[in-house]
């Protein structure tokens, strides 16, 4: 079978890609230094998604609980130890897929003269190829895009974020994998042709195509292009890296939106709803507020703040872990949940869904697992380094349990369920 | 076995893999279109991403390099002088551009609004904070430049 040329002018014209670097070894070093970042950022998203824990009450943010979501996973509990997992896990996400933008683009610049190959396709397989490319091109773009503006408190999309971004990036795997499978070859012939490293020691002079073809003459090495785009990649990771580890290292991230403080006092570390923000009435949370525990079917007890205070409290130095990628880790004082739960007379407590009193807000209820209501620190916390929390870190009373994710510990706690 | 190769124009277990990708793209595709409430802006998106990326941002970095290259070092007058300064105008412009990229919303300053609900903070610091770093990238990378001309000069 033949397949029709297209004239061969403007950009589908060989000679009209004048950089002499372009060429197998340069793609296959960059896709090299992308694949253990995309490969850390792709686990961790899913375990973002594990986290959450779906199948429990009205955690799914998508879909439901249930089968009829293929790629969903269940079928183990989110952990409480360590309690630094999830700000790990989704630290990583966050720095893994920063970090990997300027290779992406490095590798796109590499790759751009195949968007204009002529022929467009030389045979069935090579047009389908082609196709997946879409997939690829397109799946990773959604995916960073989505991602890198979620971050920021943009909400341009015009969809949903969280499905879009999952499916997504399920999108970009299935190209992802297959583009891998067929281009281990082409990588592994590269690096046998050329070396691994040996390009990189050429200097400008012997800076040539690495297949003979019509060229510019060389004004960058391979050497300093590669080193450019890592000092880039490492340069833009470690300004992520501010706001996922904090303390002095949140001096990095300038220009990430939670790299900065909001003050030297104790509740004044970053927030992800104001009180403000979510419109429940002030009287609501002032001497009148009262939590109440109940089982599956009935009222067990309602408690004032001066009641919770009065029982025996735990203090415990744990991190509140964004989905977005930054943390904080303070020192909550409160009431154990087990205490909770044995107060409401249920003994082993499967779950418990907590409500917020928000009145709006999709997590305003959040069901928990057995293990997290029974973890020692596990508590509904009534203060933060010392002092009462403020209004926007949830007070009268809000939800810290080690290693669960930052919309999981409710705020504003005004009832809780035990089952 | 070989009819097939000379048809497809690879062996089948290439087939078996594309349909496979496809599969697994056009599942994932349908739940994103199902469950966002708005598959025509994902569709857009997805377009528009491959056209934003391949059709704009790379013609205009590539056009805008072609011009640097065309002036700092024109046909003829390849001296290392020269391309030294053309990269030394290259690693500052890719630096201050992949962060206005990255950081474009909040650069900016797209949603306020949004922002001081969610963070308690304002959002107007990060444009004066990229016009800093910008700033300081030109500025360093001039200076470089200028402590390494007279040895680049002497080496013609």
């Amino acid at each position: 079978m033949r397949f029709p040329r297209l004239p061969s002018v403007g950009p589908f014209r060989e000679s009209f890609w004048r950089s002499p670097l372009r060429g197998p070894w340069l793609t296959s070093v960059l896709g090299s230094a992308l694949f253990p970042l995309l490969a850390i950022c792709s686990i961790t998203g899913f375990l973002s998604h594990a986290a959450y824990e779906p199948d429990l009450g009205g955690n799914a943010i998508f879909g439901g609980p249930g089968p009829g979501n293929g790629f969903d996973i269940y079928g183990f509990d989110w952990p409480t130890t360590p309690s630094w997992l999830y700000a790990a896990t989704q630290g990583l996400h966050v720095i893994t897929g920063i970090t990997a933008i300027p290779i992406l683009l490095a590798k796109l610049w590499s790759v751009i003269p195949k968007l204009f190959e002529n022929p467009p396709a030389r045979s069935v397989a090579h047009a389908l190829e082609r196709l997946s490319l879409v997939l690829l091109v397109g799946g990773a773009l959604f995916t960073f895009a989505t991602g890198v503006i979620n971050i920021q408190l943009w909400y341009p999309f015009g969809f949903s974020f969280v499905s879009a971004h999952y499916y997504g990036a399920i999108l970009f795997l299935a190209g992802l994998v297959l583009h891998i499978a067929l281009k281990v070859p082409v990588i592994l012939e590269a690096f046998r042709e050329r070396g691994v490293m040996a390009p990189l020691r050429e200097d400008l002079a012997h800076t040539v195509p690495e297949k003979e073809r019509e060229a510019a003459a060389p004004t960058l090495t391979r050497r300093a292009l590669l080193g450019g785009v890592g000092v880039a990649s490492v340069g833009i990771g470690a300004m992520a890296t501010g706001q996922v580890v904090g303390g002095p290292l949140a001096d990095l991230a300038v220009l990430a939106p939670r790299g900065r403080g909001r003050g030297p006092g104790p509740n004044d570390f970053p927030v992800n709803r104001t009180f403000g923000a979510v419109g429940i009435e002030r009287n609501k949370v002032g001497p009148d507020w009262r939590l109440m525990l109940h089982t599956s079917d009935e009222r067990r007890a309602t408690l004032r703040r001066e009641d919770l205070l009065a029982m025996e409290q735990v203090t415990a130095d744990l991190p509140i872990a964004c989905v977005e990628g930054w943390s904080s880790t303070q020192t909550w004082t409160g009431v154990r949940l087990a205490d909770l739960a044995r107060m409401a007379g249920v003994d082993d407590p499967q779950t418990v869904e907590v409500s917020s009193l928000q009145p709006t807000g999709r997590l305003r209820e959040v069901t928990l697992n057995r293990g997290q209501i029974g973890d020692p620190e596990s508590m509904l916390a009534l203060k933060v380094n010392g002092v009462d929390l403020s209004l926007d870190h949830g007070y009268p009373a809000r939800v810290i349990v080690p290693a669960l994710p930052g919309v999981h510990c409710t705020k504003w706690v005004g009832k809780m369920v035990f089952a | 076995m070989r009819v097939f190769r000379n048809l497809y124009g690879a062996g089948p277990l290439h087939l078996v893999g594309v349909l496979l990708s496809f599969a697994v793209a056009a599942y994932a595709l349908s739940r994103a279109l199902d469950l966002t409430g708005a598959p025509d802006r994902i569709l857009l998106w997805l377009g528009g991403a491959i056209v934003a990326h391949d059709l704009v941002l790379f013609p205009i970095y590539a056009l805008l390099g072609l011009l640097a290259a065309g002036v700092l070092v024109p046909g003829g007058r390849r001296t290392r002088l020269r391309i030294a300064a053309l990269n030394h105008l290259r690693v500052p412009a890719l630096a201050s551009g992949l962060l206005l990229l990255v950081w474009f919303p909040l650069v900016a300053n797209r949603a306020p609004g949004g922002f001081m609900r969610t963070t308690g903070l304002s959002s107007d610091v990060y444009f004066g904070r990229w016009l800093l770093i910008t700033a300081v990238l030109f500025a360093g990378s001039a200076l470089v430049l200028a402590v390494r001309a007279r040895g680049l000069a002497r080496e013609e």
